[in-house]
């Protein structure tokens, strides 16, 4: 049991914080977000500095730690709302590590933590549910649709979900050939996604069922941690306004509602963060508990519209101008609360189970 | 960071849960219900059980008679007493043992905490006055020095236990000159003492508080704990100790737990009812979000440090979560959820849901209300202006 950061993870806290900090201005995500586009020179940088493979095994090139060290990371890029695949190429790659056979891992994950190589998951089709794969592989090429792929058309490779003969497995395919067609789709996010077709596109067989479902359990714990990080910036922003911000000749902050407003959005942020990261400890020792990670995305999913609503609240019209930076956490957040398990399917699953018997202390 | 319970952890709580099945009999569980979580001969056995084990004192320090064992083990031995509706001191063990660890004198500590330890002595609190509730430092009960004896003269309310209690915590006035928070101390009260006249107030949760009358009660002058006029911040140091208590998640746990197993054994066609499975899911959340604060509390304390914004969120937390899965429990079990312990077999795990809603709400107002917990999350733990 140990709730803090060790001291290798609050260097890294502070280190990419730092980096963050200098190198992304806000108005730099904003001309990203115009074009459309994705931040390729701080992806250079990210795999470079080797953030990218801090949960990967040393043979490979990583650093052999852990989950919670990407934790770590990804929620200074949301609190940064920095725009990279950090999140698809990171989990496409320890599924690769745990489930691909040896050959494959020790071939594709060097290429991943240099950058040249950047895998995103093609999981959801059109009808949005997990697990109702139409995708179909046959001879070692695959056909179908898939929809929501984050990143979808800046990656070199997509890992998407598809049946073998009727047997569900994760696929590796080459999205850079004309038998991969990417049509971009516009988010409240404003983060590259698209929808896919994939027409005869060659495969490499990645891992069966196993491997899908560590797919969606790390998406669903990294996406918590990526909410964590959107509300987190949210409050700090909110409680600097309300210690400037003055009507009636007083500070906002002083007065009891929004200080209030203020504690419940902590409170929020801070058990959603607990829960989050008691998800990825837990998965870093090699435990997969689909109802906690469950809870862990249904809290952070939950407590998203909650304190960012909180934040527009008290900063007024100011948090609503584009000037002001308060919309990328609030409009990012809604659209990572809806990514990997919105709160109502991460609760449906829970109440699917709800009587089994709970372990809770 | 890491999340996982060490074995040691996990062996600790197996043995407690052994040792409680064992003790858990209906007797002490009724004689608990009927003293209202004073004392009785089955509950001073049942202490000294725990005493004999070391549980009570094995996270004090080594000076004061304690095994300084990590926090955490208290953490569980709380969670799991709670669990299981055992008394095992409460408020006297969670708030005024370590207070008096940390401010008491070496003779104080001496007398005291192998009292406590060994289930002996019962404190009740005095803070609270008519006129002085959130407001606490509007308190006026005076003590007066007279020789080497304290005077004391005036009255407190909410005074809970004090009927069964063998001492009384009590915060008075030492120098009505001073600055309101500077002129305040606690002083130890003997029940007993002539004077003290205790009047029982019935409350809707049945049993009853009290409110507690001091006229020209005598005490020791060394009675005092932590400095005359230093009783502010002695006060202080007890309340966030009392809302690790107030925040504990076992009891809560429990109901859950309860209103699950009789759903299933009772009533398996209210809980095939997605409507109730989504409500059930939802308190199941509200519940693992709330274990998350208390669990950061107790991690702060087990380093060592003293939880302020840490505790003042776990008790939020916590008891809003009381009155909603007490209401929520009541409401999934319908009609029959009004039914109170009275109607016996018919009420559902012993009218535990309708007792809790009754219930819940001094938890929320007392140790602090939640308003100025929330204004000392917005103080201390986001620099808000004041």
């Amino acid at each position: 049991m140990n709730l803090d950061l060790n001291d290798t993870q609050e260097l890294l806290q502070q280190t990419v914080r730092d980096f963050l900090e200098r190198e992304l201005p806000f108005d730099r995500i904003r001309e990203l977000e115009r074009d459309g586009a994705w931040d390729q020179p701080l992806w250079k940088e990210v795999c470079r500095q080797g953030w990218l493979g801090l949960p990967f095994r040393e043979e490979f090139g990583g650093a052999a730690g852990g989950l919670v060290d990407s934790g770590v990371l990804l929620e200074e890029f949301a609190r940064r709302a920095a725009i990279v695949p950090a999140l698809e190429a990171l989990i496409s790659g320890r599924v690769m590590q745990s489930r691909a056979t040896a050959e494959l891992a020790s071939e594709w994950i060097p290429l991943i933590l240099s950058g040249e190589c950047v895998p995103v998951p093609a999981l959801l089709e059109a009808n949005d549910r997990f697990g109702d794969v139409k995708a179909q592989v046959r001879e070692g090429r695959l056909r179908g649709e898939k929809s929501f792929v984050d990143y979808g058309q800046c990656a070199t490779h997509h890992l998407v979900a598809a049946r073998d003969a009727g047997e569900l497995g994760l696929f590796l395919v080459d999205a850079r050939t004309d038998r991969v067609e990417c049509e971009t789709l516009r988010n409240i996010g404003r983060t590259p996604q698209c929808s896919v077709v994939y027409s005869d596109a060659p495969v490499q067989r990645v891992s069966g069922e196993d491997g899908y479902l560590e797919l969606v359990a790390l998406g669903r714990s990294l996406s918590a941690v990526q909410c964590v990080g959107h509300m987190q910036q949210a409050l700090d922003m909110t409680v600097e306004y309300a210690g400037v911000r003055e009507q009636f000749g007083k500070r906002i902050g002083s007065f009891q509602a929004v200080r209030h407003h203020c504690a419940n959005m902590f409170m929020r942020v801070s058990s959603a963060r607990l829960l989050a990261f008691e998800a990825l400890s837990g998965l870093d020792a090699g435990r997969l508990d689909p109802r906690q990670i469950a809870a862990a995305k249904a809290a952070a999913s939950r407590a998203v519209p909650e304190v960012t609503m909180l934040a527009h609240q008290i900063h007024g019209g100011n948090g609503v101008i584009e000037e002001n930076d308060l919309y990328f956490f609030t409009l990012r957040g809604k659209e990572r609360s809806l990514a990997w398990g919105t709160a109502e399917e991460c609760l449906a699953e829970l109440a699917e189970s709800v009587d089994a018997r709970c372990e809770w202390l | 960071m890491d999340f996982e319970w060490a074995p040691e952890y996990t062996d600790f709580r197996d043995e407690l849960r052994g040792f409680i099945q064992q003790w858990r009999t209906p007797e002490l569980i009724a004689e608990y219900a009927a003293t209202h979580g004073g004392q009785g001969p089955r509950i001073r056995e049942f202490h000294e059980a725990i005493a004999e084990r070391g549980w009570m004192r094995m996270c004090w320090a080594k000076e004061v008679g304690g095994e300084g064992r990590n926090m955490l083990y208290q953490f569980i031995f709380v969670e799991e007493m709670e669990y299981w509706g055992m008394p095992y001191g409460n408020l006297t063990f969670t708030s005024i043992a370590p207070s008096i660890a940390t401010f008491g004198t070496e003779q104080q500590k001496r007398h005291y905490l192998p009292g406590i330890y060994r289930g002996e002595f019962v404190f009740a609190i005095g803070y609270s006055e008519p006129n002085a509730g959130t407001d606490l430092a509007a308190l006026r009960t005076r003590a007066e020095r007279d020789g080497d004896e304290w005077v004391i003269n005036g009255q407190k309310i909410w005074t809970s236990l004090a009927d069964v209690s063998t001492h009384i915590w009590l915060a008075v006035r030492t120098d009505p000159d001073a600055p309101r928070h500077a002129g305040i101390s606690i002083i130890v009260v003997p029940t007993d003492t002539p004077g003290v006249t205790i009047r029982p107030l019935y409350t809707m949760y049945g049993g009853h508080t009290n409110e507690t009358f001091y006229d020209d009660v005598r005490v020791p002058v060394e009675n005092v704990v932590g400095g005359v006029n230093a009783g502010w911040g002695v006060i202080m140091h007890a309340l966030n100790h009392e809302r690790v208590g107030l925040a504990a998640t076992g009891g809560l746990a429990r109901i859950y737990d309860q209103l699950l197993e009789y759903l299933r054994e009772e009533r398996p066609d209210r809980l095939a009812d997605p409507v109730v499975r989504g409500r059930l899911a939802e308190l199941e959340l509200d519940l693992r979000e709330h274990r998350m604060l208390a669990l950061q509390n107790a991690w702060i304390i087990s380093k060592g440090g003293t939880p302020i914004v840490e505790a003042s969120m776990a008790k939020v937390s916590g008891t809003e979560l009381r009155t909603r899965i007490a209401n929520v429990a009541m409401d999934l079990l319908g009609r029959s959820g009004a039914l109170s312990a009275e109607s016996g077999d018919r009420a559902p795990f012993e009218g535990r849901a309708e007792f809790n809603f009754r219930l819940s709400p001094i938890f929320r107002f007392g140790g602090g209300t939640n308003e100025i917990q929330r204004d000392i999350i917005g103080f201390a733990g986001l620099g808000l202006p004041r």
